[in-house]
């Protein structure tokens, strides 16, 4: 089973304490040894995005950045997991890390499995 | 999800390290996997009330350490009584556990070995790396082997008792033992990978799982031994074969060959992560690291990967791959292979003489459906008809015979010069 997580966040936190930045290195590490991990990567700042949008038969554009205290992805990952409790498991791992290496950090995961491409 | 799939979810992730470890400490697969297991159901007695801990691998290795130290203690407490030793116990008697948990991965390593040990036959090696490595259930392994829980749980034992009985240890060899060894686990993973790939169906743990887990097995192998390409080769093999397991049916279970695939489907993912691990070993290989049979036959299948269309195939790459192949891993299969190969690239002629020099395994069809292939594209279809008809008659199985006999036919849509068709012969992919 192929998952795909987003850990997201709002985006007036700042940068990672190096604590978490190294924990974080170490779980990731660990997960692409089990070959679980598939592939991993951050994302650019909201500020950089851009949405368009089909509304009454109109498309439209906006441009960011947005309105603050959304709470946004900041990075991605792909494993191969052999349960959703698994992904979930990893998950919360991840969290857990948050909580020990960031304080005050408020955030959430988003677990979504991956279906192959239709043919 | 309740805390007990919390439970089963950490011990997917955590069971091989703290195995691995455990065996280790008290030089004892049983023992170790008692201890973990135990571990596990302590865990199960006590996360749903306190919830599961921050490090839930960390914290059964502790228990589990705990449990060890017990066990050993008690049987001092045994040996002191029934013995008499005025001696007794000394520190020295109970193992210095902390001392023994760096190293993990060197353990898993060792555990990976252990399991593939030269003493236990082929299904049992097979059905231990599984349960301990891979961190499945008997009955998951039972599942995708498609034989009963219990005939799996004999497997198990059996294979256990074997390695107590021979006393197989924990190893971490070096030189050419090592080299040996990783050769061992390694054909494991691969027989994994076949076994789920030559299969078609199944529901729950679906054949196409164990083709994943041999894959994940392929990529801890690749961390735990970085250093030699054929490891690497093994990884980029299975990843490339496994970015096809979509494509290779039809929704009616009938199989799909190579060139009629529908690539759209292709997993580009997994093709990109064995690309990559090509890419590793042929660097490797740049330094001097000898390059063995893994690393070829993922190569030819990379350049499967990298065409686009059938047509775009580099056939001459791949007839070169294949010579290489034919000396260092020489046999039939390899040969019929490099005969389509050579027949694609240069032309049927070429395909032929090889096929010609091929001893003919009896009640093999393959020779004689590759040999009715390249009649036919050498517009030869009388003797290519005859070819068909042969491999027909010796094929077992049903489908694969209709499709030669129709071949065989006079006009039958597989003349020369198409693209497409069903009635490929099945090589030129090791192994299907």
């Amino acid at each position: 089973m192929r998952y795909i997580t987003f850990v997201k966040m709002t985006e007036d936190l700042g940068d990672p304490p190096p604590a978490l930045v190294e924990a974080m290195g170490t779980e990731l590490a660990q997960s692409f040894a089990d070959g679980t991990m598939i592939e991993a990567g951050g994302l650019a700042g909201m500020r950089d995005s851009t949405e368009i949008h089909l509304r009454g038969g109109t498309i439209t554009q906006t441009d960011g950045p947005y309105a603050e205290g959304k709470e946004v992805a900041g990075g991605y990952a792909i494993t191969e997991v052999r349960s959703h409790d698994e992904a979930v498991e990893n998950a919360r791992r991840v969290l857990e890390l948050h909580l020990a290496h960031w304080p005050g950090w408020e955030g959430s995961v988003e677990i979504r499995q991956m279906f192959s491409s239709p043919g | 999800m309740t805390t007990e799939d919390a439970v089963t979810a950490v011990w997917r992730r955590e069971s091989v390290r703290l195995v691995a470890a455990l065996t280790r400490m008290t030089r004892d697969l049983d023992l170790a996997e008692d201890l973990a297991q135990d571990a596990l159901v302590t865990a199960l007695e006590q996360w749903p009330e306190g919830g599961v801990p921050a490090n839930p691998g960390a914290w059964l290795m502790a228990v589990a350490k705990r449990r060890a130290i017990d066990q050993f203690r008690r049987n001092d407490t045994l040996r002191r009584r029934t013995a008499e030793l005025a001696h007794g116990l000394e520190e020295a008697e109970v193992p210095d556990l902390d001392a023994a948990v760096d190293h993990i991965e060197d353990d898993v390593l060792r555990l990976a070995f252990l399991c593939c040990h030269p003493v236990l036959p082929p299904e049992s090696r097979a059905a231990l790396t599984l349960r301990l490595v891979g961190g499945l259930t008997t009955q998951e392994i039972a599942r995708a082997y498609l034989v009963k829980d219990a005939t799996m749980g004999q497997r198990i034992s059996r294979a256990k008792r074997l390695l107590a009985e021979s006393g197989a240890e924990l190893e971490n060899p070096t030189g050419a033992e090592r080299w040996q060894r990783l050769t061992d686990v390694m054909a494991v993973v691969y027989l994994v990978f076949n076994e789920g790939y030559s299969a078609t169906s199944g529901d729950d743990w679906t054949r196409p799982d164990l083709c994943r887990e041999a894959m994940r097995l392929a990529r801890m192998l690749a961390h735990l031994a970085p250093d030699e390409p054929e490891v690497h080769g093994l990884q980029a093999l299975l990843e490339i074969q496994g970015s096809r397991l979509n494509a290779r049916h039809a929704p009616d279970g009938t199989p799909i060959l190579l060139d009629d695939q529908d690539r759209r489907r292709w997993d580009q993912l997994l093709i990109r992560r064995g690309l990559a691990a090509l890419d590793r070993a042929e660097e490797l290989a740049e330094q001097g690291r000898p390059v063995g049979s893994y690393v070829l036959q993922g190569a030819i299948a990379a350049c499967h990967a990298r065409a686009r269309r059938p047509e775009d195939t580099d056939w001459t790459e791949i007839a070169g791959l294949y010579d290489v192949l034919a000396r260092i891993a020489p046999g039939p299969v390899v040969e019929v292979n490099r005969a389509v190969a050579h027949g694609r690239a240069f032309g049927p002629d070429a395909g032929l003489a090889i096929l010609a020099a091929v001893e003919n395994v009896p009640g093999w069809h393959l020779v004689a459906a590759v040999r009715g292939d390249l009649l036919e594209r050498a517009g030869r279809q009388e003797e290519a008809a005859r070819a068909f008809r042969d491999a027909a008659a010796l094929t077992r199985n049903a489908d694969e015979r209709r499709i030669l006999l129709r071949r065989a036919q006079p006009g039958s849509p597989g003349t020369s010069g198409r693209t497409g068709g069903t009635a490929r012969p099945p090589a030129a992919e090791p192994p299907g």
